[in-house]
């Protein structure tokens, strides 16, 4: 008996109780068995790899050749800020790879979690820039631990219709600027916001961890503090805060810039006089990864021209693929404000300085308090 | 025919047995068991654990399990913590009452002016919880965004040239979306003891002439203390931890205690600390529970 039937002959009232009771065993049946359905459609799921990545880079679109290869996406988990990341890694959570930058790869090496990347097995791994990949305690016995992906900056998307620079150069004084109070936006990361602080505090990255150095930063942020609206991990947020005009300038990194001027928001990326924050991220595989091959495979598709392609072309991002600057015309690349020369880029702003654990939880302790006012 | 051999040494099994037919406590312990096990090992060992490493030190990554009692000396000493625990249960008080003050009317209309289909409406009232709570915050941000639904409309109306910027980001943002987001909470324990009040002790207030205001006040209001009480625990209690709202709709000034445990064990990376501020929240927590209970007790009574 169909459902069409059993529906029909409900309706006509031309059903007995023993069809009836049937119609409905079958429908419970079906409900009670429903919940076990996707799980054994998502089974497959389970057997790719784990890309624990910022939240944003959980697309498709930036895995292209591992999609290619084994048929879907790997299963994405995403963080807000790589601290977060290493913190949860170091608490036991055992993900394939991961997504850290430059800052932070000795204490992340040191951490002994990761495992040096076998560049056999990358296929595109010829084609990286050995720039990218040559920095400081990423490379071990000859052995790189980091698989260069992303670099790009962080900086400053402002409302070029609501911001009145008055005729003066772009600099990180736009979020101390008293005249926005209450319009202003901030990445709630200390990786970020704390560095460029202290850009604009004018102090040296190599000399950031001193006493004098800590005090000087922090009462700068502090200043800030009350002009703030947001502290934000999530740049949809601060993104759509600058598109309705609740927010005049935030605090982001080169996407978010790309992203609202695709929607025709009238927004820059700032270059601040003082210098934007420079950072190379990339991809580390952890040593107990479940599936060390897949991984991999992840690390090669985030190398890959399709991957830059998606980089590029959708955020303005830095790839560490020559060939990806390929696909673009050079009139592209200086409307998205790159270069072919990474260090063009790199070196005309702030390049993060890898600092101490103790470093990095004193300064994350003290963000924090700044954040909630103290 | 024989008598069946007397058995001198009864089993254990039986023995048992007769135990469990003869003791209620046993009985009763057997079938609490699923869930005492469930609670000794979901409850009570994690919260083991988190009163040890509360009196652990934390070292970058590795952690000194030497007692100590500085994690709770600077969560004492520390203005911060203080300063969230206390915005923490201002913001938590002010939302079950809100949460209280909103609901009660809808319970009352309920236990006495729907006569028929009352699981319908009940339901009903229940509807918004069908959907994530992190859906619900998110609907939240963006009813009272500076675009959001309130704002355009005071616009449209012409009572407003610029957006209210207070509606996000803000204390009161954080107390709106958690009353919106335990109503159903307050409205069932608070429908129940309306349910309960006995209708012949209204008839009889209007006998004697009490009007429908001093007979809801004289009756109805103090036989649904019980529901009302227990309704602003349920609200009070988990909200004080809660942390999701203030981080989507808080802003800077709408951070809560949760927000800072969390950071404890996240970016700031200090997880004694954030065990003892755990600790400290629960403790605070439970004392001001008992107070309310003590005093709001020493009260029904007097009433009745």
């Amino acid at each position: 008996m169909d459902s069409h039937d059993l529906i029909a002959r409900i309706k006509n009232r031309d059903i007995n109780r023993r069809d009836l009771l049937r119609g409905m065993g079958a429908a419970g049946l079906a409900v009670a068995m429903s919940p076990a359905m996707p799980r054994l459609a998502g089974a497959a799921a389970a057997d790719q790899a784990t890309f624990f990545t910022w939240g944003g880079y959980d697309v498709p679109e930036f895995v292209p050749t591992y999609i290619a290869k084994h048929g879907e996406p790997p299963n994405f988990a995403t963080f807000g800020g790589s601290e977060e990341a290493l913190t949860k890694i170091r608490a036991g959570y055992v993900v394939d790879v991961s997504h850290p930058c430059n800052q932070g790869i000795p204490r992340w090496v040191a951490t002994g979690l990761f495992q040096p990347l076998d560049t056999n097995q990358l296929s595109n791994w010829p084609d990286v820039m050995p720039a990218l990949w040559n920095l400081e305690g990423n490379v071990i016995d000859g052995k790189p631990y980091m698989a260069p992906v992303d670099w790009g900056r962080t900086s400053i998307t402002y409302r070029t219709d609501l911001v009145d620079l008055q005729g003066k150069d772009e600099s990180w004084g736009i979020l101390w600027d008293e005249r926005y109070k209450g319009r202003l936006g901030m990445l709630a990361s200390g990786g970020d916001a704390w560095w460029c602080a202290a850009i604009y505090a004018g102090v040296d990255f190599h000399q950031i961890a001193t006493d004098e150095n800590v005090k000087k930063v922090a009462a700068l942020m502090r200043k800030q503090r009350p002009l703030i609206r947001t502290y934000t991990d999530d740049t949809t947020s601060l993104e759509q805060a600058l598109a309705s005009g609740e927010l005049v300038a935030a605090m982001t990194w080169d996407a978010s810039a790309v992203t609202l001027k695709g929607q025709g928001v009238p927004v820059k990326f700032a270059n601040p006089k003082e210098g934007a924050l420079t950072w190379v991220c990339g991809a580390m595989i952890h040593k107990d990864a479940p599936h060390p091959g897949k991984a991999h495979d992840i690390v090669d598709a985030l190398l890959s021209t399709g991957a830059g392609k998606w980089l590029i072309g959708e955020n303005g991002y830095g790839h560490s693929n020559t060939k990806s600057f390929d696909l673009f015309s050079d009139d592209e690349l200086a409307a998205l404000g790159l270069s072919r020369n990474p260090a063009e880029i790199l070196d005309a702003g702030k390049f993060q300085v890898p600092q101490t654990q103790e470093f990095e939880t004193a300064m994350n302790k003290e963000f924090e308090n700044i954040k909630a006012g103290f | 025919m024989t008598a069946p051999p007397v058995k001198l040494h009864k089993s254990w099994n039986s023995r048992l047995r007769a135990l469990f037919i003869r003791s209620e406590a046993v009985r009763g312990y057997t079938l609490l068991s699923p869930t005492l096990i469930v609670m000794a090992f979901a409850m009570c060992a994690p919260f083991a654990i988190l009163v040890t490493m509360s009196f652990w030190t934390q070292h970058a990554f590795e952690i000194d399990t030497a007692f100590t009692l500085r994690n709770y000396q600077a969560a004492i000493d520390g203005p911060i913590y203080k300063a969230l625990l206390i915005r923490s249960l201002w913001i938590s008080g002010t939302c079950a009452i809100v949460t209280v003050l909103v609901s009660y009317p809808m319970a009352y209309y309920v236990a006495f002016h729907v006569h028929r289909r009352k699981l319908v409406w009940i339901i009903l009232m229940t509807l918004p919880f069908w959907t994530s709570y992190l859906l619900r915050v998110f609907s939240w941000k963006v009813i009272l965004g500076y675009n959001g639904a309130i704002n355009s409309g005071l616009k449209s109306l012409g009572l407003i040239e610029q957006p209210l910027e207070f509606l996000l980001y803000s204390p009161t943002a954080v107390v709106i979306t958690l009353a919106h987001a335990w109503a159903a909470f307050a409205i069932l324990p608070i429908y129940v003891s309306l349910e309960k009040i006995d209708r012949s002790l209204l008839e009889a207030a209007a006998d004697l002439g009490d009007g429908p205001v001093v007979s809801f006040l004289r009756v109805t209001l103090p036989l649904s203390l019980p529901g009302v009480i227990a309704a602003s625990l349920l609200i009070f209690i988990p909200t004080v931890g809660d942390y999701i709202t203030p981080t989507l709709v808080g802003g800077p000034d709408g951070i809560m205690i949760a927000n800072m445990i969390q950071v404890q064990f996240g970016r700031v990376n200090d997880w004694p600390m954030g065990a003892a501020l755990a600790v400290c929240m629960m403790v605070v927590v439970a004392l001001i529970s008992l107070i309310y209970i003590w005093v709001t007790r020493k009260m029904t009574e007097r009433i009745a």
